[in-house]
């Protein structure tokens, strides 16, 4: 879905921009600056619902993880798991503070990078602080991976976004006894105990995940991504970790937004598009 | 753990890139003294066809909007360039047991100090662990991206242009030189009938985005970048745990599944600085779209050295924001 | 094309009427593991316990889904990994290979059947979005992850919308798609596919020769692409004749070499069967636009 504004006839470019040059020779105004990696769209649509950008803010946290706890066991690696619970909420926590720091009540397209080394876990958290445009302050309310563009939307249709919601589980593949391998030699036939293995794990951080959004009081979660695969030192070792960002109906029902189809005549797209959502993430 | 807004003392970044291109900013530190373009340039420029590196629409959207490509403006900057090294007198992070004497830092700068709670020593054992800003990097980083932004900007200046579009910058390495070159450019652009901001301005929006950034009420005063740079020098705690051998019965303290400190400590202060460098060349305007780069080099067995560049378009509030009209959602039959 | 003769085949493989059936068999595994039963009983109301949904549509297909009157239960997945096993070839012949055809498609249905019983498990109506991956893993050799995963969905109006199999239907259109085709007066009956596996003969010596230099059409190779790809179709539509289908929307072919060699080819064909929920439908008529964001 895209949006399309029209900033509407009998505005004049050209007088916006002669004002624009001359506020350049005046003196700067002073103070705090605000820091935001919003881009104009994203801003604009942000104050459309009277939201306005505040600070750049962060949330960093390494943990470690025991030599051997790769080592030493088939099925889930609980260390791992827990490592990455820990990380997750430390540089969560951070943000909130660094948020609330700042002045603002809620985080906006937090990017998150995550890496699982051998002997420890990286979270590293970046967006941007966000206020009420009327500087109405209700505490810290939220923390979301949702762009500026998502969150604007969600917030017209009663929804509103409560937190950042992830679960990992990290297993060893099983491996198969000589009995199994030879029986299965062969023949086109399903592997039970590793499809079990991997089916539980999967389940295992999407249930975490769920539980994260439950206590979070939330009313679902959307845009989950299931990342998953071999991790770089150990192709045995796979790991997967699902994010969502935890909304809860505020309004007492949902609003409908009524699109309306639209035949674009652009040649070349170079629009959101959902899809391009999926890929990248 | 010293505070961003404390770290953001004296003789760090007060000279950053921006700061020179103030009206009353003079001539830029580390510079050189170019009244005159260099000659190159000067030939260049005074052809007569512009030149420009924006697209099609971008051009389309610029000309609609009111501005006038007057050429392709640039500005480089080599420099003999390292990341790590000089830590002052006392200091030696090649001592076996860590120095009790931390790196020097300069008033106001980031610096932190943890110390082995084991109360041994053994040679390969590191005592004492240091997280410590490196403002030389930081500085001379300010003065490469400042040079070749300020050479950009006289180029603008000489064609009389009001302000610089579509700016990319850049650092890269020669190879086997140890140098690296920053560079800048973008399209130099002119308002006929405006008055003429000195300095130009220049952002790294062009187009469309620049058309609506203006419409909704920013003027682009400049592009403002800032570099951070943070080392950290590991303690036997923190090698430990980064080793994975943070278990055992000999670590004393050191827990099998938890924070490194120290590192998120570093990781953390590269940022602030980053931000608060940055901050510091805004003067009250906000900056808009910033990018935030990390990056982090393992420098040895539990050391690291973390930096950090925010860069993005300074801009100032010149009108209140209209109120948008209703984005109206449509669903696109492809 | 529903006509296609396939005597003129080289292969062994099954006819378009005998296809593997929908329920796959071979499997040890229950349809739904515990695991999975519990998480997905968190995600139900009941007294004391707050349900709520999981979803992986973003938040425009979410509020898209929602326009048309469905809300998303829960996000669902089916797996199975399998072992391929390799089946004999004769180098110099064209042929469908009917057991690995037969494994690709049981594999597939393995996992879309688990899918489907975690969508039951929640009473859905459907799943949208769903996705179709196969993974390799280092440590296994000649083995396949084959994975589907979804959005479980209800109808709002308590409607249902299970199809003649008292399923639920899956589709792995968008949530845009999904909107759009909704629009129109369709509503979606299930994701129907069809394989082939298909060995391409491997040309002789003197085949070679005779062609070598000159730019002539190759006979066998366009019978054998041709043959295997009517093949993968035309299983797609008789499931999609199953379900009762009026149309199949989305089609897409995927030609997979998998881990088998250059030679040996999976067509697979994809695409989500629908039927005309109304006659007097009218399509509301799209506006042209231009856009203004980029």
């Amino acid at each position: 879905m895209t949006r399309h504004t029209d900033l509407g006839p009998g505005r004049d470019p050209q007088a916006g921009l002669h004002q624009a040059m001359a506020a350049l020779s005046a003196a700067p105004p002073g103070g705090r600056g605000v820091t935001s990696d919003l881009s104009i769209d994203e801003t604009l649509l942000l104050h459309s619902v009277g939201w306005e950008p505040v600070d750049l803010v962060f949330g960093v946290s390494w943990w470690s993880i025991p030599w051997g706890a790769w080592q030493w066991q088939t099925g889930e690696i609980a260390e791992a798991s827990s490592a990455f619970a820990g990380a997750f909420a430390e540089a969560a926590q951070q943000m909130r503070e660094e948020c609330a720091q700042a002045g603002g009540s809620g985080v906006v397209g937090v990017e998150i990078e995550m890496r699982v080394a051998a002997h420890h876990i990286s979270i590293e958290l970046t967006g941007t602080a966000v206020r009420r445009v009327d500087h109405h302050q209700a505490g810290f309310e939220f923390i979301s991976d949702l762009s500026a563009r998502d969150f604007a939307l969600l917030t017209r249709a009663g929804w509103w976004p409560l937190s950042l919601v992830v679960g990992a589980s990290f297993v060893v593949a099983p491996r198969r006894t000589a009995r199994q391998w030879a029986a299965q030699q062969g023949q086109n036939t399903e592997l039970p105990h590793l499809t079990e293995a991997l089916y539980l794990a999967r389940e295992g951080a999407m249930a975490r995940m769920q539980r994260a959004g439950s206590d979070a009081g939330a009313d679902g979660v959307i845009g989950v991504r299931l990342r998953e695969g071999p991790l770089g030192h150990s192709a045995r070792i796979m790991q997967f970790v699902a994010v969502g960002t935890a909304v809860h109906l505020a309004a007492g029902s949902h609003r409908p937004i009524a699109p309306t189809m639209a035949v674009p005549l652009d040649d070349a797209e170079r629009t959101f598009e959902a899809a391009s959502l999926r890929s990248s993430r | 753990m010293t505070t961003p807004e404390s770290a953001a003392g004296e003789g760090n970044l007060s000279e950053g890139p921006n700061e020179t291109a103030e009206p009353d900013g003079g001539v830029p530190d580390g510079g050189v003294p170019d009244e005159v373009l260099p000659e190159a340039a000067a030939r260049r420029l005074g052809h007569g066809a512009w030149s420009s590196a924006l697209s099609v629409p971008d051009l389309a959207t610029s000309l609609a909007l009111g501005f006038e490509p007057a050429g392709y403006v640039q500005g480089f900057s080599v420099r003999q360039w390292r990341w790590i090294g000089y830590y002052g007198a006392g200091f030696s992070p090649a001592a076996g047991m860590g120095a009790m004497v931390g790196p020097r830092v300069g008033p106001g700068e980031y610096s932190e100090g943890w110390r082995c709670p084991h109360g041994f020593v053994a040679g390969e054992h590191r005592v004492y662990g240091y997280n410590f800003e490196q403002a030389w990097v930081e500085r001379s980083w300010a003065e490469a991206w400042g040079a070749a932004y300020t050479r950009m900007i006289e180029e603008a200046e000489a064609l009389g242009a009001h302000g610089v579009i579509g700016v990319t910058d850049d650092m890269h390495y020669l190879a086997g030189t140890g140098a690296a070159e920053f560079s800048i450019r973008g399209t130099a652009v002119v308002v006929p009938g405006a008055p003429r901001p000195s300095p130009p301005f220049s952002t790294f929006l062009a187009g469309q985005r620049l058309a609506k950034l203006i419409e909704a009420g920013y003027a682009p005063v400049g592009v403002v970048a800032a570099l951070s740079s943070v080392q950290m020098f590991g303690y036997c705690i923190t090698r430990l745990q980064l080793s994975g051998s943070g278990a055992g019965t000999w670590s004393g303290g050191a827990p099998g599944v938890g924070a490194i400190v120290q590192v998120g400590k570093a990781q953390r202060a590269a940022r602030h600085l980053a931000r608060e460098h940055l901050r510091r060349q805004l003067g009250g305007d906000a900056l808009h779209g910033a990018t935030v780069t990390e990056f982090e080099q393992e420098i040895g067995e539990g050391d690291l050295a973390v930096h950090c560049t925010i860069k993005g378009t300074r801009v100032r509030r010149f009108k209140d924001f209209d109120p948008l009209p209703e984005p109206e959602p449509v669903v696109r039959l492809r | 094309m529903t006509d296609q003769d396939t005597t003129g085949g080289t292969g062994d493989g099954p006819t378009p009427g005998e296809l593997p059936s929908r329920t796959a068999t071979g499997s040890s595994l229950p349809d739904l593991p515990p695991d999975a039963a519990r998480r997905l009983a968190e995600l139900e109301d009941r007294p004391g316990h707050k349900g709520m949904f999981t979803s992986d549509l973003s938040v425009n297909e979410f509020l898209l889904i929602k326009e048309v009157g469905f809300h998303p239960l829960g996000f669902v997945m089916g797996s199975s990994i399998y072992h391929l096993g390799i089946q004999t070839r004769r180098w110099s012949q064209s042929q469908e290979l009917a057991k690995l055809t037969g494994a690709m498609y049981n594999a597939r249905e393995l996992a879309m059947n688990r899918m489907d019983a975690e969508a039951d498990e929640l009473g859905a109506d459907g799943v949208v979005g769903v996705r179709l991956d196969v993974n390799y893993y280092e440590w296994g050799s000649d083995t396949a992850e084959f994975i589907a995963v979804g959005t479980a969905v209800k109808a709002e109006d308590g409607h249902s919308y299970r199809n003649n199999q008292g399923k639920p239907f899956t589709s792995d259109l968008s949530g845009q798609d999904f909107w759009t085709l909704m629009q129109t007066g369709h509503v979606p009956l299930g994701l129907v596919m069809g394989t082939c596996v298909y060995h391409i003969a491997h040309r002789g010596l003197g085949q070679t020769l005779r062609t070598a230099g000159q730019n002539v059409e190759l006979p066998n190779f366009t019978q054998a692409l041709y043959e295997a790809r009517e093949l993968a179709m035309t299983r797609m539509q008789v499931e999609a004749n199953e379900l009762g289908a009026a149309g199949i929307v989305g089609v897409r072919l995927e030609e997979k070499t998998h881990m088998w060699g250059d030679h040996t080819i999976e067509f697979l064909s994809l695409g989500t069967a629908v039927a005309r929920a109304a006659d007097d439908h009218r399509i509301p008529e799209p506006r042209t636009v231009i856009s203004l964001d980029g």
